[in-house]
Parts: structure tokens; sequence; C-alpha cells
């Protein structure tokens, strides 16, 4: 798979341009960045040390990546878009992957954006909407419980994730929600 | 009476587990087959299946009376076992057995509703000097009576379903003014899940070890233990991990404790398996919290240890055997673990992951047990637990124990679903469980983090993430439009397109 990559052509920076695309870069949460050289190599360095790495796929494990000698299960579990959601080994890991001109606008509008920000709070998991404990318009502190989710027999206190305005309520009690459905939209700040 | 055939009323990892050792006895058994999960992996462990994959219910038959009554009497069955949750400890559904003519796999009716209603059993634990929480022994009416026997016995309380169990119409409350909507919440609950709204109230002992003991009680009035389970790894009062035996209890404490539990049984005359609670404080004491009167999800542990199989003792109670086993031959040999590997997202709380299992590799070894009723290609489904394995693991001693987990959990391959797996490692790691100090606090409290992460592994993963935005930039590149050729369609849809990207 990894040879096959190899062999293709180098890639273009997107629509109409013809510069060549040097690295990608994963950005994750905490804006900590992973460079990639392109074309793509089978070899990945972690803490200034340089390691073989090879994505591979048999019957027995499904797909995983091997390192060092050691198997690491892998799959995709989400993607938006540039945004990547990874389980490896059981865990969740989120990146933007950015080229070296996303990256710089990315880090533009992050520095422009800062300090005011909006919450959707979404469904985490399917179920009912059994209680709101809030209304549009009142000052919530974050932690503080918004309305209660009942999924899988447990009722589920959904709290408010910042401080802030309760700005709108998209659900009503009795409702059903899917997982992802927006619940409330919380603005942040006074 | 010998029993020859038993009907299971349960489904997933517990109806095979029972499946299992009906077989070893050569009891025939029948599961039953619903419209939820028609091609359930349970179904396949079952000699003889009772079809009803083609009926519609709202209600699910493993919680329906009378549905069950008449599988009982079409299918001829000299027993049914109900597992653990759904009907196992509904005193209705084991009295309608009795009159059916067929054994119910667990205590008597009266003992189940003695202890099944926590009231009742708060009073019979103190007719019978057992230590209890300070608390009452009546179910309240409403918040005001509630706020008032909360400022009497001091905060934090917590509100219990009289009814309750497995974690469920459960709130603890920390102030008064947090009483009023707890209340409505902890009733509001209770009458969801039990059909029981009434609830009562308890001094909350704040960060107690959940210590619990195993019973075996015969006909014949002959009652054993078989030593603790400590179950203080918990989430939302639901267990995650439990072992057996517990580092925190000496053979003295053992031994007090031990005879608690079994006075406790004796006075509802129980009999077959069951478990009671305790909850026991930093100074060591203990106090009685409730029985459970079935089987329960973490009895492998004590099976490990005293080599026993509780449910074949169960079933041989049924048929009115006497017990073979007295309290001075039970020997607690080494150390056991239990991991619930749950679909959950530890990430974000432990909220249920939906999905299905693409692949599943399991651990194997002669210490090593998995108990599961999955299978790859199975979903997990929002109709009923997020349960999808119990790994169970033995060791001489709790470090070999502690050790041999961690080693399995590595071998453990779950893919197409989160689970509680990087979870257990970290737990695993941790100090204060390592020493044996922890309590049911421990996840609030002694966790910095829900999961085991590493640099490296993230790495591996930014790398996979950056190979698969690559894949699909060559994917559009090669199948899609040719952005040369572009330059030939309307340049206003093309500033329209390029605005929008």
């Amino acid at each position: 798979m990894l040879l096959e990559l190899k062999e293709k052509r180098t890639m273009k920076l997107g629509w109409s341009s013809k510069k060549e695309l040097k690295k990608l870069i994963a950005v994750n949460p905490g804006r900590k960045k992973f460079e990639f050289p392109l074309p793509f190599t089978d070899e990945l360095k972690v803490n200034g040390k340089t390691s073989e790495i090879t994505l591979k796929t048999d019957d027995k494990f499904g797909t995983y990546l091997l390192y060092k000698g050691k198997k690491f299960p892998v799959e995709l579990l989400y993607k938006n878009q540039n945004r990547y959601e990874v389980l490896l080994n059981g865990v969740s890991y989120f990146f933007t992957i950015e080229t070296p001109t996303s990256y710089k606008r990315m880090k533009f509008l992050s520095s422009k954006s800062d300090g005011n920000k909006n919450e959707n709070l979404e469904a985490p998991m399917p179920g009912k909407i059994v209680e709101l404990l809030t209304e549009e318009g009142r000052e919530v502190r974050a932690g503080e419980p918004l309305l209660i989710l009942e999924a899988m027999k447990m009722q589920n206190e959904i709290q408010a994730p910042i401080s802030g305005k309760v700005k709108k309520i998209h659900v009503k009690t009795g409702q059903n929600v899917l997982k992802d459905d927006l619940m409330v939209e919380i603005h942040a700040g006074k | 009476m010998a029993i020859k055939s038993l009907l299971i009323v349960n489904r997933g990892e517990i109806a095979i587990r029972i499946a299992r050792t009906c077989k070893k006895m050569g009891i025939e058994t029948w599961g039953i087959k619903t419209s939820n999960e028609p091609r359930a992996h349970y179904l396949s462990h079952m000699d003889k299946i009772y079809d009803m994959s083609d009926e519609f219910s709202d209600v699910l038959v493993f919680l329906d009376v009378e549905r069950l009554i008449t599988i009982v009497e079409e299918t001829g069955v000299d027993a049914v076992h109900p597992g653990y949750g759904f009907l196992s400890e509904n005193a209705y559904f084991a009295q309608r057995c009795v009159i059916a003519g067929v054994k119910f796999i667990g205590p008597t009716p009266d003992a189940i509703h003695k202890m099944g209603n926590k009231t009742v059993a708060r009073q019979i634990a103190t007719k019978n000097n057992i230590p209890l929480a300070s608390g009452t022994t009546h179910s309240i009416r409403d918040a005001e009576e509630a706020k008032e026997i909360a400022d009497k016995i001091g905060y934090p309380v917590i509100i219990k379903a009289a009814s309750g169990g497995g974690g469920r119409g459960m709130r603890i409350i920390h102030k008064a003014e947090e009483l009023a909507q707890m209340f409505r919440l902890a009733t509001n609950e209770a009458e969801k899940a039990f059909n029981d709204p009434s609830v009562f109230i308890e001094k909350y002992i704040q960060n107690p070890k959940h210590i619990e003991f195993q019973i075996l009680a015969d006909k014949f009035g002959n009652t054993i233990h078989l030593g603790e389970r400590e179950c203080s790894i918990q989430r939302k009062h639901q267990k995650l991990l439990e072992e057996a035996p517990s580092p925190a209890l000496t053979e003295e404490l053992r031994k007090t404790m031990g005879e608690i539990a079994i006075k406790i049984s004796q006075a509802v005359k129980y009999e077959s398996a069951g478990t009671v609670e305790f909850l026991l404080d930093q100074s060591n004491n203990f106090y009685f919290m409730e029985m459970n009167t079935r089987i329960q999800v973490e009895h492998p542990v004590t099976e490990f240890i005293t080599g026993l199989d509780l449910i074949e003792q169960q079933i041989r109670i049924a048929q009115g055997e006497e017990l073979k086993l007295k309290q001075e031959d039970v020997k607690l040999n080494g150390w056991a673990i239990e991991c619930r590997i749950n679909a959950e997202d530890v990430q974000a709380g432990f909220s249920p992951y939906l999905g299905t299992i693409e692949k599943m590799v399991q651990p194997t070894g002669d210490n090593i047990r998995v108990d599961s009723g999955i299978v790859e290609g199975d979903t997990i489904s929002p109709n009923f637990d997020s349960m999808v394995a119990k790994l169970i693991v033995w060791g001489a001693d709790r470090n070999e124990a502690i050790r041999e987990t961690k080693k399995a959990l590595a071998k453990f391959w779950i893919k197409g679903l989160k689970t509680t797996i990087p979870f257990f490692k970290i737990v695993l790691e941790n100090e204060s469980f390592r020493c044996g100090t922890f309590n049911t606090g421990f996840i609030e409290n002694e966790l910095e983090s829900m999961h085991d992460t590493s640099e490296e592994e993230e790495a591996l993963a930014a790398w996979f993430a950056a190979l698969k935005y690559a894949e699909e930039r060559e994917k559009e590149e090669t199948n899609q439009v040719d952005f040369e050729q572009g330059k030939n369609i309307n340049p206003w849809v093309l500033n329209k397109r390029l605005k929008s990207f």
C-alpha cells in the first residue's frame, strides 16, 4: 500500500495551482503539530528517533500499524473535510490536516477569534429529553446542569460546557434526539 | 427432583454462561429468539429455541411476566433461570413460576421481595442488629419530608429508590438547596426504571469501599460465604472492574463481615446464590447496603478463586440438594480481576458508543476467561446494555493478576467501536489501585486521565490521519475534475465555487 503511494506523482496544492505540496501538517486540539514531508514515506520520527512504519491489513486483525515490531490497531472513526478522528489502540485522537498555506491561515484566524466563543451543545448520545433545567436568555455557569437526557435507561445530566448566556434551546421536553443533534446554544461571556 | 430442561429468560453473555453449565450437567436448554435480535449469538448455544421473532411488542419479552409464563407452559421445562437484570429480582415472576409448577432458579419469592424492597431490607437489618448507615427505614412522601430527614442526619445524604439496584434511581445531595430537584429526579428515574417511585434517604458515606460477599444457601438452612469481591472501581455507581479477594480485608475482618452476611441471609431464609453488599469506610467500619438475590455480573472472579461453578450450585440447590461444602472447606486460592469491556466512549464521559464490531480478537490462556455474548459483525444497539465482554484473569497473587490482566488487555482487539479497554490500562498502572487503597471515589479523585495515551501513539495516529488525507486528495485529483480544464467553465460558476470552498 505504501509502496504504491510512493510511486504516485507528487501532489498539487489544490485547485488550479501548479505548485508542489511539500508537506502535510496534522494539528491536534492542543495545537501540537505533526509534520509529514511529501511524498509520504514509511519513516516516522518520534522524540528524535526515526523508525519504519507500515500500514497492514489482514483477516485476523483488520487494519493495523506496524511500528518498532509492535502492532497498533487503527481505524478512521470520523472524517469531515480536513477534520479526522483516528482510533488507535482504542483511543481517539483528533487532528485537522493542514497544508503549509492552510496552516498559516488557521493560525491567523484563530489568533483573531480567541476569547469570544460560542458553544453549540450537541447530544452526546441518542436519547430522550426528560427535563429542561434552563431557559433561553439565562446566564449559566460552566458545569451547571442544563437538561436531563435519558439514554440507555440512565438519566444523564447535561451540563454547560462554558459560562455564558443561553442563546437558544433547540429541544423540548419529551423529544427524542439523535447523537450530535444540536440541543442548546450558549453565547460565551456576559 | 432433578432438573432435565431449563428455560433461560435472558440474553447475551449470561445466557451463554448458564447454557455452558447446563450442557456440563446434561440439562437441556431453551433460549428465546426475539424480534430485537433474531440472529443473536447466544441462540447458537441453546439446545432448543422458542422462536418469537415475528412478535413485535413494546415490552421486551424478558420483562413480560405473562408472556414468559405462556412460554414456560408451552415448552414444558422443569426450571427457569433468569440470569441477572430483567426479571431476576422480581418476586412476582418468581411466584408465577412456582404457581406454574416450574423451579425458579433463585431464592423464594418472599426472600426476593424482602431484599428487593430496600426499606423492608433496612427494617430486617435493624431488627437483626446488622450495621446500617443512618437514615430512614420507610419510604419518603415528598421533598419536604426528605429535607426534614436530611437536616436531621446531616449532609451529604443519598436518595435511593426503594426498588432500586444497579446504580439507578440514586442521587447524592451535598447541600439543602439541591434537595428538591434531586428528589424529583430520583423519584422520576425510580418510577421509570422500577415502576415504583418510592425512595428513601440515608447518610452518604463519602468515598467508601464497595465490598460484597458471595453467599450460598440451601433449603436446609446451611448458609456459607465464598469470600468477598471488591467492586470499588465504579462510574455513576456502575461497576467497571471487580476483584476477589479485596486488598483491604484482613482475615479477621473477612470473618466478621462474612458472618454478618450469613446472618442477614438467614434472616430471610435465603436459598440459592446471593450477594450481600457492604460499604466499608476508611476506619474499617462497615455498613450493610443491600442484598442482590441473583447471580451477579462479577460472579466469575469468585469462581476463579474458589474453583466452584456458581450456576451449578444454584441449579443443585434448586433441585433440593444439600450443600456439600462447609464454611471451613472454602479456601480462597490466588487472585482474580474482572474488567467489564463496555462499548463506551471513555473520552466523552463514558457515554454509550453505538456501532458495529468489525473485528474482535480475544486473549486466550489457562488463567484467562472471556465471557461474551457478542461476535464480529454484531451491533451494539441502544436496546440493551453496552457490555461487549467480561475479561477475567487469574494470578497466584494480586501483582501477578494485575500483570496478567495488563497482558490480556494488550491482546484484546476490538475494532469498529470505542470501548473501556484503554481505561483499564490506565487503572492498572495507577499507584492507588496498585497499593489497594482506592475507593469508590477513584475515578473522580485519583485518575488524571481516563485512558492511557503516549506521544508515540499520537504520532502514529497523526501519521495515519495524514496518510488518509493524502489518499483522499489523490483520489479527488485522479477521479474527479480536471482543474486545468476548469478554466473552460463559466467564470461566474467557477468564482462561486471557489468562494464556497
